[in-house]
């Protein structure tokens, strides 16, 4: 097989609970001093047993999009996307043009709830009184014939919102892994572009599961912590006394580009997406395997595919949810593909301070990942007092790490089984592979 | 790179529970599209659908038990999963090797998933609690546990097929699940075949599901003006929109090293596959076919062949006035008037949506094997902006052994995939 396209991270958009643009949110996980979480604002959680949750809290502030014909159908989720996007596309500083819209693709990772909750009950009241939906009351209810209403709930709502806004004619695509949905996005645009089928591609993750419903699928499972009067330590990644993961809301988005043509323009290159990793546990819905089976292999296959050594890796930002099962079966993991070397590998979980953003949460963490190998600075994990003696790796805490990162992974776990794990090197080191004919 | 074969297929939709007897029923004209029989809809301005026939939940899973983890568009997709994996011997063979062997061989094993699913359904759900808790969200919260299955996330991921033939199956290599609407199933067939053709897994097992026939979804579309009150007529002049069906559709696709080892039967190749977009808009079509041209070029390329090798086309044909008419642009500019036979399936099963790209690829595939191109049956003059594409209602022989499949979604989505039929 020939010689594999490398791919340059040329641009970076977030909004997160812990900021409203990349230097903000930036700034507050290398603090690491609390979780960005309180009680929820967005609607009265009161009677929810668990009522806190990592908002993005200056929504109503974030920039005005200067096209409100798309911005009829936009959710909360969209506007999210869209002001991440519009982030990532300026930071590249390179839009499509009619001459090579084609040679653009668009990739993201979408949430699981797309119906307004304002409009789930709307249905309800007219149509389900009783419980039980009488579907001849839809006919004339003026939300069931609301266009704008089903434009919204299409899963390539967003997709859609995105190729339009910027004028992308390639390749498009949305992917929903649970948890590993903004990994797994990144992953493929990462391989379309190896493909050859594009130059450039938008990639990225955003989601909101803060309603109703949303929060009501992972009280139901006890997934999320129950600590409403510690929001800002209910998520504690590693630590021995946590009790499940803070709901969050967000988007993150990276521009990936072609090595040679990002170079060639003098581009500004934050990390290589060197290499993707990606399997399936094939065990349980919900559950990890205790050994770290599924996770082993998406780690070793991203190492593989990066063309990186265990040696290499200096630091793994992890899925590390601070659910009981999962950080302890994804340290589990750490030990067995790093053995020895586990120790000389730094890790942290940054869920610590965003919560966890679900499908948006592989693309913010690679975000993070990319600045951290730019700048030297591997962020510490929040809330850690007591490490969990289960979860023994060398975890990041107190305050963040100086030095240079070689190469950078990072973690996606899926409920449902799907693993995806990302590596980014740096681009000193990519240039030097490359002048040597690598 | 390595050849990458077929060595199982699967499909079940209103029209029959396998590729053979969905074929059979094209040849013989039959249409499953019949009267929505899942609710009252007699009021209904459009009141049709094809389901599938003869549902029984449990029964097709093989597992009663797995039924409280799963919704109606899983059952069909864990279905055709299991179908096409039986055809090709996978579980059986992997049953035969030995510990050490077995890890290799699941690891080397992935899976693509199109997903479809309700937006609306997994809702419902929660309307018995909010007519109890009236107004009051307080309410909603406090007696959530009481009143919605703990189970309710988990029976509605959109991920769940994959997770469950994952597990039923032991597939543990490189896989996705794609939610893009109607080019999913097609897309989980494409990205499947270059996670072999970059040597990531030696066995793909790529799906397709949807269970879009319920009442909001279908109040939506029709008042979105893409649902046919009677039939679903592609490309004839009669034709005024598309008609929800279900199901799903599987291939497995293999290297050609993978299916000589364990002695598999061949059934296909896939030759090559493409996707593109138009990027103007959710329900906007170029006129001009200008995103699904590009689309048929690029998987031609991809491919490596010329439009004149192609011998057989299954076409999107959803019978909607702007994308019928658009598609024939986009055949006539690529074929001109050297265009092999083109049909479309979805006068017989309705629009499968996020399953519809590789249904069509599956049936055509069993299609193009037996040498048949199935006519539309309900085709009788063709709509005036569809004027030289080569339909026809009777059954004709493929001009060669290869099949170009198309699907296009809303987004201005478009997909193409291009097999080569082995006997």
């Amino acid at each position: 097989m020939s010689k594999k396209r490398r791919v340059a991270i040329t641009g970076i958009g977030l909004v997160t609970p812990a900021g409203c643009d990349v230097a903000t949110t930036w700034a507050r996980i290398k603090e690491a001093k609390s979780c960005a979480a309180g009680p929820i604002t967005i609607f009265d959680a009161s009677g929810f047993s668990t009522r806190i949750a990592a908002e993005v809290k200056e929504f109503d502030q974030l920039p005005q999009i200067d096209d409100l014909k798309s911005l009829k159908y936009a959710s909360r989720a969209h506007r999210l996307a869209l002001a991440a996007a519009d982030q990532a596309m300026a930071d590249a500083g390179i839009r499509p043009d009619e001459n090579d819209a084609d040679r653009w693709g668009c990739v993201v990772g979408a949430g699981m709830m797309t119906v307004d909750h304002t409009e789930i009950e709307a249905v309800q009241k007219a149509a389900a009184p009783e419980g039980d939906l009488i579907p001849d009351r839809l006919l004339d209810l003026p939300v069931a014939n609301d266009v704008m209403a089903f434009s919204r709930s299409l899963s390539t709502a967003g997709l859609s919102l995105l190729l339009k806004r910027y004028g992308i004619r390639g390749y498009g695509s949305t992917v929903h892994t649970a948890c590993a949905s903004g990994g797994q996005a990144i992953g493929t645009a990462l391989r379309v572009i190896r493909r050859g089928i594009a130059d450039r591609v938008l990639t990225g993750g955003f989601d909101s599961m803060i309603s109703p419903v949303g929060l009501s699928g992972f009280c139901l499972l006890s997934a999320v912590s129950p600590d409403n009067d510690t929001p800002e330590r209910a998520s504690r990644p590693f630590d021995a006394t946590r009790n499940g993961f803070v709901l969050g809301e967000g988007a993150g988005f990276l521009v990936l580009e072609d090595w040679d043509a990002a170079v060639a323009r003098g581009a500004k290159i934050y990390a290589e997406l060197a290499g993707e990793g990606n399997s399936l546990s094939a065990y349980r819905i919900t559950d990890s395997h205790p050994s770290g089976d599924g996770p082993i292999q998406a780690m070793r296959r991203a190492m593989a595919d990066a063309d990186a050594t265990l040696a290499d890796v200096t630091y793994l930002n992890a899925h590390g949810t601070s659910t009981l099962m999962n950080d302890r079966s994804e340290c589990a993991a750490v030990n067995a593909v790093f053995g020895d070397r586990a120790k000389e590998v730094a890790v942290s979980s940054t869920k610590s301070v965003t919560g966890h953003l679900i499908a948006a949460a592989g693309a913010v963490e690679a975000a993070i990942c990319a600045l951290a190998v730019r700048d030297g600075i591997m962020p510490p994990t929040a809330n850690l007092q007591q490490l969990d003696p289960d979860c023994d790796v060398d975890v990041i805490h107190g305050v963040a790490r100086q030095k240079r990162i070689k190469v950078a992974l990072s973690n996606s776990l899926g409920f449902g089984g799907s693993n995806n794990c990302l590596a980014f090197r740096h681009p000193a080191d990519t240039a030097e592979l490359v002048a040597a004919g690598h | 790179m390595s050849r990458i074969v077929i060595t199982g297929i699967g499909a079940i939709s209103g029209s029959g529970h396998n590729p053979a007897t969905i074929v059979d029923e094209l040849l013989a004209g039959h249409s499953a599209l019949a009267p929505i029989e899942s609710w009252d809809a007699t009021n209904w301005p459009a009141a049709i659908a094809a389901a599938v026939k003869d549902y029984n939940g449990g029964k097709l899973l093989g597992d009663r038990k797995l039924l409280k983890l799963v919704r109606r568009s899983d059952v069909f997709g864990i279905y055709a999963g299991a179908q096409a994996i039986a055809q090709s011997g996978l579980d059986s063979y992997r049953e035969s090797l030995d510990e050490a062997a077995v890890i290799d061989f699941t690891d080397q094993t992935g899976c693509y998933v199109g997903s479809g699913g309700g937006a609306f359904e997994v809702n419902y759900d929660f309307f018995p609690l909010m007519a109890e808790a009236g107004d009051s969200l307080p309410q909603f919260g406090k007696e959530l546990s009481n009143m919605v299955n703990p189970m309710w996330l988990l029976r509605s991921l959109p991920n769940n097929v994959l997770c469950h033939v994952g597990i039923r199956h032991q597939l543990k290599g490189p896989n996705g699940c794609i939610t893009n609407h109607v080019t999913s199933g097609m897309l989980a067939i494409i990205e499947g075949a270059w996670a072999l053709r970059e040597n990531d897994a030696q066995r793909i097992v790529s799906i397709g599901h949807d269970a879009p026939i319920e009442p909001q979804s279908l109040n939506y579309m029709d008042k979105v003006g893409l649902i046919a009150n009677d039939d679903l007529r592609p490309f004839d002049t009669e034709h005024n929109g598309c008609v929800l069906g279900e199901g799903a559709g599987c291939l497995v696709l293999e290297t050609e090293a993978s299916a000589a080892q364990r002695g598999a039967q061949v059934l296909g190749e896939y030759l090559g596959g493409a996707d593109a977009s138009e990027g103007e808009g959710l329900f906007a079509v170029r006129a001009d076919g200008d995103g699904l041209t590009r689309t048929i070029r690029a998987a031609l390329k991809d491919a490596g062949i010329q439009a004149s090798d192609v011998g057989m086309i299954v076409a999107h044909g959803n019978g909607t006035i702007q994308s019928d008419a658009s598609e024939a642009h986009a055949l006539k500019t690529v074929f001109g008037s050297n265009m092999p036979p083109v049909t479309s399936f979805k006068w017989a099963s309705g629009h499968l949506f996020a399953a519809a790209g590789i249904f069509d690829v599956a049936v055509g595939l069993e299609a193009i094997r037996r040498g048949v191109v199935p006519g539309i049956a309900n085709l009788q003059k063709l709509a005036n902006d569809c004027e030289g594409l080569n339909v026809s209602n009777q059954t004709r022989a493929p001009q060669s052994d290869v099949l170009l499949v198309l699907c296009r979604g809303f987004a201005g989505t478009n997909a193409a995939v291009l097999l080569r039929a082995l006997k």
